[in-house]
């Protein structure tokens, strides 16, 4: 008898889970991240996938985060086809670095995507060791013309950081006078600026705030246009006034190429709610030392081909 | 501090947090003990259920998984000969073994004291310690990390077996296998053959798997069925351990906890390189040397007792400087910063209160490990009264579940099932396998400090000998050399007599 109650009991639970699903159009999209689970870009797409269901019904996010870089992206294309409910993450990191210096890596091209919205924006800064009391442009410049070895530690051999210091000091004349020293890792590349084993670094601001804090280092200037608006760092100068070459680090979310426009557009009208959400905005500013930056394709565009145009000009003071 | 512990103790001791922990620790137990399913994986699926959470019953589940996931890779290690984690690999050298002779409570017990030992001895380092230690941890730079690596590098002595010819041999073909990958100084491609899947690397939990856990399936294969059948005498274990043995396992459970919190506090390295460490030290030190790798209780303790003191140690550089001390810290950093709360001195004294209450729930953490633990060791011991037709495809299952897991793809299905082989054929050749993981944890991070710091020194040598700490480290690897030296020639001498 207790079998009998037990099946009829479950029977009915299948059949009530059954019907109220069936009034829902909710589509799951898979977010994946090709990048560390502890990176900003994923914590970041798992806010977003938290925050999904409270502007959505029909749109639920799931992040996913499976390092592996230009790997991870070669399953992702080779495993959906358009209208997938599937989204990845490309940076300019993949499409604007790897494409020219290790173009068999990939196996996917800009087109092979459909861009649906842009995250954030990072600004990099370069922090240099408190000994040196280099905390401006001008300080740089100064330093520069003295004509010594200039040594950076990077994240990475030939990512963002090493381009971005590439493309000052080249800029600056000093491009064969630098000695990049690659580390594992952003937070590793902060701490060995500031025990004096190179002399500068190139960071996310939020990956040597607290070294800064502790007077390990000076920050010397922003990768970007202007000067740095809020934060920690805010007045820090911006390299772009001074005529030098910069970029931020952005991160797109992709759907398959040949995705419905109407899918596509609602999928960003989405992205655009949650990251107009007051408590994300104050984490992402606040915690991250990020910006909300939407953007259309021709601004997506625009940012490969600027980054682009760097990586050629300064491939051969990165990768020899 | 003194004004924080009050508040801190209240916002820690709610039932939530209790339950919390409790369900962390039962969690990472049972993933760290199924090979291929590394603390580290379990830490990443679990991690969003915190981001609805607060960050102090947040950081207790997730604690609960990372220091159960210490001792739960001891079971697997112990039960089947096949480490569950990477970072108890060395507990497997003695835990199977032990368990082989009919003590298989008492090897889960060894491990689960020595492993709680640890962990609460790190979290009170973090406690009391944490922002002193973390600076001179910062001090510590590429040509010291380097020296660390090269005194790690000794250890393939000590786990040779009888010829060290051939367990140099193992270790080199280890150090091979680490160079498969992106060369981390330029990014260029080293044996990867165009196989875009390969210029990641091999996991090192992938390579496990199949290194220990399908080369055991395999020599099982070529077994008669009758002979695999267990002797069911052998399971009646009451788990006694005699006071004499808690005397000898004493001191290495102290050193081993030093050792593991020394350890844990440089960034970049982990409980792998604790275990070994601490494992080699205690052979050294012991009046048994001869018992390890027999089922020594001495090497299970100091093994496990240094993977878990790892765990309050890896906080230290994450609470105090924001650094994660390694990549399942690193994971947590995000479930802190998801709460705003961005790891650094500062935080101590704007959130002092959440900072205590993590920092002694981390105390907490490793008492509901002990007492889970005490309640699933009679558990766990039971797996070896499974008759081995049932156990055996049970394991191959989760073997293979585990590495595809790791990255989700079956390419790393593949890579265990070659690793298996390769195992097999060594096995064959008497070749042993311990080396070669050592080579594949200690590789890329031999060579890539070993490199920068040439290219830091313009190529001068003598940055190796340019701090205080190069000094120490130099004179311990002359230590470990002449200990090695020095057992070698009594080993040769007691030959001859013989």
């Amino acid at each position: 008898m207790k079998r009998r109650i037990l099946s009829i009991a479950l029977l009915a639970a299948m059949c009530a889970a059954l019907l109220a699903g069936c009034g829902q159009k909710s589509a799951t999209w898979k977010v994946t991240c090709p990048w560390a689970p502890s990176g900003v870009a994923a914590m970041v797409s798992q806010q977003a996938a938290t925050k999904s269901t409270s502007y959505s019904d029909s749109i639920t996010l799931v992040a996913e985060a499976i390092k592996g870089d230009a790997a991870t992206v070669n399953t992702w294309v080779a495993d959906t086809k358009a209208n997938d409910t599937e989204l990845v993450f490309v940076g300019e990191g993949l499409l604007s670095i790897t494409s020219i210096l290790d173009p068999a890596k990939m196996q996917f091209g800009y087109e092979d995507f459909v861009f649906v919205e842009n995250l954030y924006s990072s600004i990099f800064v370069l922090s240099a060791d408190a000994k040196l009391n280099i905390s401006s442009v001008a300080d740089l410049e100064a330093y520069v013309q003295q004509g010594t070895e200039i040594s950076v530690a990077v994240n990475g051999a030939t990512g963002s950081e090493a381009f971005l210091a590439a493309s000052l000091f080249g800029a600056m004349g000093a491009g064969d006078k630098l000695k990049l020293t690659p580390y594992q890792s952003a937070a590793e590349a902060a701490q060995a600026v500031a025990r004096g084993e190179t002399q500068f670094a190139v960071s996310h601001q939020s990956q040597i705030l607290e070294t800064y804090q502790q007077n390990g280092v000076t920050i010397v200037c922003a990768f970007d246009e202007g000067n740095i608006e809020s934060g920690p760092f805010a007045g820090v100068e911006g390299v772009g006034q001074h005529g030098y070459p910069y970029f931020r680090n952005r991160c797109f979310i992709m759907a398959r190429a040949g995705t419905d426009e109407k899918k596509v557009a609602e999928l960003k009208e989405l992205y655009g709610k949650i990251l107009a959400d007051a408590e994300v905005v104050d984490w992402l500013q606040n915690t991250m030392l990020l910006e909300v930056d939407t953007m259309s394709v021709a601004d997506v565009e625009a940012h490969v081909e600027n980054v682009k145009g760097i990586v050629n000009e300064y491939k051969d003071v990165v990768a020899g | 501090m003194l004004q924080y512990i009050a508040p801190a103790t209240g916002l820690l001791f709610t039932l939530e947090n209790i339950l919390w922990i409790n369900l962390g620790v039962f969690i990472g137990s049972v993933f760290a003990a199924i090979p291929g399913l590394s603390v580290i994986l379990c830490v990443i699926l679990f991690l969003p259920v915190t981001y609805s959470m607060t960050a102090i019953p947040g950081m207790m589940f997730l604690l609960g998984i990372y220091c159960a996931g210490g001792y739960g890779g001891s079971v697997s290690a112990i039960l089947i000969n096949t480490p569950g984690t990477p970072h108890a690999a060395a507990t497997m050298l003695d835990g199977h073994p032990l368990s082989e002779k009919g003590r298989t409570k008492a090897a889960l017990k060894i491990a689960l004291y020595a492993s709680t030992f640890g962990g609460i001895f790190s979290a009170l380092m973090l406690l009391f310690l944490g922002p002193q230690v973390a600076r001179v941890a910062a001090q510590l730079g590429t040509a010291e990390y380097f020296m660390v690596c090269v005194f790690g590098l000794t250890i393939i002595a000590g786990v040779s077996g009888k010829s060290m010819i051939k367990g140099l041999i193992s270790a080199c073909l280890g150090l091979l296998i680490s160079c498969v990958g992106s060369d981390p100084m330029t990014s260029y491609d080293r044996f990867t053959f165009g196989v875009s899947r390969l210029y990641l690397g091999l996991d090192l939990a992938v390579c496990l798997i199949g290194l220990f856990a399908l080369v055991e399936i395999m020599s099982k294969a070529e077994k008669r069925l009758d002979r695999l059948n267990l002797d069911t005498t052998q399971i009646k274990d009451d788990g006694v351990i005699t006071k004499a043995e808690y005397k000898r396992m004493a001191r290495s459970v102290l050193l081993s906890s030093i050792i593991g919190v020394m350890v844990g506090i440089i960034p970049g390295t982990g409980a792998s390189e604790a275990s070994w460490f601490s494992y080699n030290t205690a052979k050294n030190m012991s009046k048994h040397p001869e018992e390890f790798g027999h089922g020594s209780v001495e090497g299970i303790a100091a093994a496990e007792s240094a993977n878990n003191a790892v765990t309050g140690a890896t906080l230290i550089p994450l609470l105090t400087l924001g650094i994660p001390g390694d990549g399942t810290v690193a994971i947590m950093l995000s479930a802190l910063m998801i709460n705003g709360l961005n790891p650094g001195l500062s935080l101590f004294t704007t959130q002092g209160d959440i900072m205590y209450a993590i920092m002694l729930g981390l105390i907490l953490v490793n008492i509901f490990m002990l007492l889970q633990g005490k309640f699933l060791t009679s558990l766990f011991a039971k797996v070896v009264s499974i008759p081995q037709e049932i156990l055996t495809p049970i394991i191959v299952i989760f073997c293979f579940a585990g590495a595809y897991s790791v990255n989700e793809n079956y390419f790393d299905v593949g890579i265990a099932l070659i690793f298996g082989m390769l195992a097999w054929i060594l096995r064959k050749l008497e070749l042993p396998p311990v080396p070669i993981l050592l080579g594949l944890v200690l590789g890329s991070m031999t060579e890539t400090n070993f490199r920068r710091a040439l290219l830091i020194s313009n190529g001068s040598p003598k940055i190796f000998f340019s701090s205080v700490y190069c000094i120490i480290f130099l004179v311990l690897i002359l230590l470990a050399v002449g200990a090695i030296v020095r057992g070698k020639m009594k080993e040769r001498n007691a030959q001859k007599e013989a």
